[in-house]
């Protein structure tokens, strides 16, 4: 993985010495809270219900063993003993004070870690497919691009005070794991016939009050200009996105109201001037950052069927192990080597959330069996990417001792949730509850996996930081006049056929939802054909007989303040 | 395109042109509003004897005898709004090459970066040469996005600390990305 050199490191070590100053001016007064407020986001620092919350930058989602134990003895030390992996692929600490901040942020400097730009209204942490540099199904390896944009948008002047958030994501696999078409910019990455690396660029994507699926606005884009394209493609957002309101401000709102092709002229028509320009991206600066993404020393072994792997496991752990390998194992680029997925939704514990001890022994792990790298996905998972498949059962062993081998990935309880209002200022209702009672009701691993793929995303509220809008199932925590109610989506889905959930109708309690998701669950199983996944139920079926499912007996009314909501 | 609230003056400005030291110099520029009676453009207040008037108010009366006369005294800069479109009055800003000592761009709010733009397009596009101050809600954190993006002088805003200020420009010897100041530091490695 990347390496700092001696650039990477000053630049992270000026950011803890300014912020450290700007923390002491707030605290000895001469800097208002109002004031500060953009300050400390921009160094991923927010101020929530009960404390102040540090978000720090995996770039990428790609890390290392010694950062992990880094981040473990963080969360010690500064917090409560435990972490929240998010689903930009950054984990937050819930528990930290303000003035310990700058402290934590040096101890992160000291292993190439950094809270730069995970919050605040300028281009985030770039987020990237966990699976980069080993997916069987990889066009062309996307961390290096990661990486520059990386150092490009890392205190980028000209776009510290966006109108709003601004996200990057870049995929390079035929399938799409990043949500690419729910980011501001999503960047696809490709070799043409004659090997050159080229970007398809779509823009104006995102979830909130106004989810929008993003449209394609440059094709054949060489690597080389992103940089005069990006900034030729921010400057007009930077100029013309609306700043009358919070909740028109993102970008995909200038490109729903210009159109996308109106949108896209304006961009060209900035980005003629400076396209020529020496801000384009030179092959010494690829060279600098791509020598790290060399692939690591594999072995030279033969690829192992699933039969040929069980071959050594014991009869009594066949069954459970088999179900393990078909959930949470994926298939390499490199014959004899896969990719697992250690599962942080183990029923009961909130999605994403990591303790201490288990942040050590996953480093041990990481240590032991995959080149001391690890990735975190946007699931709220993280992946060992590099497992030789004859050490897989091994591993599996180690990591049920850790509870992170639940076999559910891409399962109904493999939850993505943001923290909700259990922590977040923002969030209308928790969705952590939510969440442990869905798992709960549903704690039967063979019924589970007889389900399928399902996908269940649950936000605190409509900053859907949860990627409810997206999930097969989604669930929305909603505020009636101080009241925690869930409203239902269904038939969103990620990747390349991405889709925007619908709203069944009313909302219901926090306690009907348990319920209510086994009667949409019963639904699809009365229904699916043979093999059939949810979704591909509920896209033939359509949102009726869910809809009815769902509401019979229950204490859901169709209230006056539904119809606006409706309308939302 | 103006500010309905009277604009503060600070009696002190940094000045950090490109190449230079930054360093406190007296202000000799009063932001007028241009919302006053017609024609009635400030005449030394605070001091100040030189006034950046509104774009839009230049654009009305920069015929009129007595704006002629001041301005080839070297009285009179023009001042951008933040929702001004600096690129629509291209020709405008190119006559007042000749005319306007100085330009400058105003932040409604600090936290309005739109000024950061018109000031990057001012140098990259319309290769204004001379000075463009930061005027308006301008605080000590955001100097050094200012002074990168193409600002060479910062009028603050009359409650911050103009040591603190002058002590930003310093803060980071290395950059990610080209400024107008300097080329980024990754263009210096070598690959190995």
């Amino acid at each position: 993985m990347y390496k700092y050199d001696h650039i990477d490191q000053t630049l992270v070590n000026e950011r803890v010495a300014q912020f450290r100053d700007q923390v002491a001016r707030r605290l000895n007064g001469t800097l208002a809270e109002e004031e500060f407020r953009p300050l400390r986001l921009q160094n991923g620092l927010y101020h929530q219900r009960h404390a102040y919350m540090l978000r720090v930058a995996i770039p990428y989602g790609l890390f290392n063993s010694k950062q992990l134990r880094t981040l473990a003895w963080i969360a010690e030390k500064y917090d409560r003993g435990y972490g929240h992996f998010t689903t930009r692929q950054n984990i937050q600490f819930n528990w930290v004070t303000l003035e310990e901040t700058p402290n934590i942020l040096a101890d992160l400097a000291q292993v190439e870690m950094h809270a730069i730009q995970t919050s605040g209204n300028c281009i985030r942490n770039i987020t990237s497919d966990a699976f980069a540099g080993v997916a069987a199904d990889e066009y062309v390896d996307p961390r290096p691009i990661c990486e520059l944009l990386r150092q490009w948008s890392t205190l980028h002047p000209e776009f510290a005070h966006l109108p709003r958030k601004f996200k990057f994501a870049i995929n390079a696999a035929k399938e799409d794991r990043t949500v690419l078409l729910c980011h501001d910019v999503g960047i696809e990455l490709y070799k043409n016939s004659a090997g050159k690396l080229l970007a398809t660029i779509y823009a104006g994507g995102g979830m909130g009050r106004t989810p929008i699926l993003g449209s394609l606005i440059k094709t054949d884009l060489p690597w080389q200009l992103l940089p005069t394209y990006l900034t030729a493609l921010l400057r007009v957002y930077n100029r013309f996105g609306r700043r009358d309101n919070l909740y028109k401000a993102r970008i995909k709102i200038l490109v729903k109201a210009l159109g996308p092709q109106e949108f896209a002229r304006q961009v060209e028509g900035e980005w003629a001037h400076i396209a020529n320009g020496d801000d384009n991206f030179t092959q010494s600066e690829w060279d600098r950052v791509a020598k790290h993404f060399t692939k690591p020393a594999y072995k030279k072994l033969d690829a192992l069927t699933l039969e040929q792997i069980i071959k050594s496991v014991p009869d009594s752990e066949k069954t459970a192990f088999t179900r393990w390998y078909e959930r949470n194992v994926r298939p390499h680029q490199v014959p004899g080597y896969a990719s697992v997925i250690l599962s942080l939704k183990h029923h009961g514990i909130a999605p994403g959330d990591v303790t201490t001890a288990q942040m050590n022994a996953i480093a041990n792990l990481a240590d032991q069996f995959s080149f001391g790298e690890l990735r975190a996905t946007h699931e709220q998972n993280l992946v060992l990417a590099d497992i030789e498949q004859n050490q897989l059962f091994t591993l599996w062993q180690e990591a049920k001792k850790q509870k992170i081998a639940l076999p559910n990935i891409g399962l109904l309880t493999d939850i993505i949730a943001c923290p909700g209002g259990d922590f977040c200022s923002l969030a209308n209702a928790k969705s952590l509850p939510i969440a442990k009672a869905i798992q709960e009701r549903f704690d039967n691993l063979d019924y589970l996996f007889d389900l399928g793929d399902i996908t269940l995303n649950i936000s605190g509220c409509i900053n859907s930081c949860g990627h409810h809008h997206v999930g097969n199932i989604g669930v929305l925590g909603v505020d009636k006049d101080g009241e925690e109610w869930y409203q239902i989506t269904l038939g969103g889905e990620e990747g390349h056929h991405a889709a925007i959930g619908k709203v069944i109708g009313p909302s219901f309690y926090a306690d009907e939802i348990p319920d209510v998701m086994t009667k949409i669950i019963n639904t699809y199983v009365q229904h699916r054909h043979d093999e059939e996944s949810f979704i591909d139920c509920y896209r033939r079926l359509g949102i009726g007989p869910f809809k009815e499912a769902a509401y019979l007996n229950t204490k859901a009314k169709i209230q006056q303040a539904n119809t606006e909501e409706l309308a939302a | 395109m103006t500010t309905s609230t009277p604009i503060p003056f600070n009696p002190q400005v940094i000045r950090f042109s490109k190449g230079s030291k930054p360093v406190l110099v007296p202000n000799e520029w009063q932001v007028w509003n241009g919302e006053q009676e017609e024609g009635d453009i400030p005449d030394r207040e605070h001091g100040a004897h030189k006034v950046l008037v509104p774009l839009h108010w230049w654009i009305t009366h920069h015929q009129d005898a007595d704006i002629i006369k001041r301005a080839n005294q070297g009285e009179i800069g023009v001042w951008f709004a933040a929702d001004e479109d600096v690129l629509k009055h291209a020709d405008i800003i190119e006559a007042g090459k000749k005319v306007w000592p100085l330009v400058a761009a105003h932040f409604p709010v600090f936290r309005d970066g739109r000024s950061f733009s018109t000031a990057a397009l001012l140098r990259d596009r319309l290769d204004w040469q001379g000075e463009i101050r930061a005027i308006g809600d301008v605080l000590i954190d955001q100097l050094l996005q200012g002074a990168r993006v193409g600002f060479d002088s910062f009028e603050l805003r009359p409650d911050q600390n103009l040591d603190i200020g002058l002590s930003q420009f310093s803060l980071f010897t290395v950059t990610t990305q080209n400024s107008w100041r300097a080329k980024r530091s990754l263009l210096s490695v070598v690959s190995a």
